[in-house]
């Protein structure tokens, strides 16, 4: 899987280090049991702090969306991709999409109607 | 009733600290008070104009440069009084890359600092070399800028030193050296316990790598916090406003940095956003948008000599 971070997100990196694993696993990039890279890998290829890295791994432990065989590294766990982890992500896609409508003067309402009417148009184009 | 720029690291365990330094360069106050807090292992970045004091800061530490006031230890140990034990323990790029022996090969002069110190990984030397296309048989004098920064980051990064003293450590180098620097680092800190200090004008190509900040004016450091608490404080709020709006005096002090146009703000303010929020609101601005700012925008900010705060 391959990660893309941004510094200046409103995200901390570490954040976005763990929505980047969600993401890969809601696409099937990864899939269980999947090696991730380790800490010192993923912090030399994103050039970050390799606590970063470490926190994020750490948060997705606890979450359970990763698990860590002793000696061997940190790997992608089973999950029902189609329950909570999509879940969660739409969540977030969901409140970068308000904040940006925010901040174009468009209320929710507006917004969802939209959404409603572009997934409509684009289901009509690709069947 | 608006909060100050935090300048003391709470509760943290020091490498590096340092008491009311004072320096003065003639009638020039290099030093004016600092007092510098580097949790240990942390990766600290030292912002500043020109002349605030950073080089002179770090010069200290190594004892290159003696305060007329206060103190400063590193490790516990006193710069002044156990000058050789600290240095045998820092990595040192400086900011000039003049040599002294201009005579002197490459390779001889890695040869010679292979001898001064102990821990000295040979191994990772010749890797580093090769990464940085460094050829050993040049003579010091004849490297370009950026060739000497390179030959100065294999001897500080070599030996693995605890602290690691880096001023402009990718000033001078072309993109691709410059990335494959910060690639490096991240590497060595994964493989070597590390408390850096980063004095750079480059913010935003180091911003994920660092834990704390010192942002330097005048000899002093007018903030000094972690990465996470600044990016949680400093706020970007824009706003439209009434026609003729007269601001919002209960945030003076607060803000950092203003920009208006007609019926709208766009303001860098310090503070728990609620609070921040509350008083825009009350003022009469309708919030439009709150933001995390970039570390080069909160550079700005907090570097601002236009500034509520002084």
């Amino acid at each position: 899987m391959l990660f893309a971070i941004d510094p200046a997100d409103v995200r901390p990196i570490y954040v976005q280090i763990m929505d980047e694993v969600r993401r890969a696993l809601v696409v099937g990039t990864l899939t269980a049991d999947d090696p991730l890279p380790s800490v010192r890998q993923l912090a030399s290829d994103l050039r970050v702090n390799p606590n970063t890295v470490a926190q994020a791994y750490r948060e997705l432990e606890r979450d359970g969306v990763v698990h860590v065989k002793r000696g061997q590294g940190t790997f992608a766990s089973n999950l029902n991709m189609n329950g909570k982890q999509r879940r969660t992500l739409a969540r977030e896609v969901a409140r970068r999409a308000l904040r940006d409508a925010h901040r174009n003067g468009v209320n929710a309402e507006d917004l969802i109607w939209a959404i409603q009417a572009a997934a409509d148009k684009s289901n009509r184009q690709a069947p | 009733m608006t909060q100050p720029l935090p300048t003391t690291l709470q509760g943290a365990n020091l490498a590096v600290s340092t008491r009311a330094l004072r320096k003065r360069f003639g009638t020039v106050n290099a030093l004016d008070g600092l007092d510098l807090q580097v949790p240990t292992g942390a990766v600290y970045l030292l912002i500043g104009p020109n002349g605030a004091g950073k080089s002179t800061a770090l010069r200290t530490l190594l004892d290159l440069v003696r305060a007329d006031a206060g103190s400063a230890s590193v490790f516990d140990l006193d710069t002044i009084k156990d000058g050789p034990r600290i240095r045998a323990n820092i990595g040192y790029v400086p900011e000039r890359t003049e040599w002294g022996y201009p005579w002197m090969r490459v390779g001889q002069l890695l040869l010679h600092h292979s001898a001064y110190f102990p821990s000295w990984d040979a191994a990772y030397a010749a890797r580093l070399i090769t990464l940085f296309e460094l050829q050993l048989d040049r003579k010091l004098g004849g490297l370009s800028k950026g060739q000497a920064r390179r030959v100065h980051l294999v001897v500080a990064l070599a030996h693995r030193p605890p602290l690691l003293l880096l001023d402009e450590p990718i000033d001078g180098l072309d993109p691709i050296i410059r990335d494959e620097t910060l690639s490096v680092l991240a590497e060595h800190f994964s493989d070597t316990p590390t408390t850096t200090i980063i004095s750079t004008h480059h913010v935003s190509e180091v911003e994920s790598m660092v834990d704390c900040v010192g942002a330097m004016r005048a000899g002093t450091l007018r903030a000094q916090l972690s990465l996470a608490d600044l990016r949680a404080g400093l706020r970007r709020y824009r706003a439209e406003v009434p026609d003729g709006w007269a601001g919002a005096p209960a945030l003076n002090g607060a803000v950092l940095r203003r920009a208006h146009a007609p019926r709208e703000i766009q303001w860098t303010a310090w503070g728990p956003e609620a609070e921040i929020s509350a008083h825009l609101t009350q003022a009469g601005a309708a919030i439009r948008d709150v933001a995390a700012v970039s570390l080069n925008d909160a550079t700005l900010a907090l570097l601002n000599p236009k500034a509520d705060q002084t």
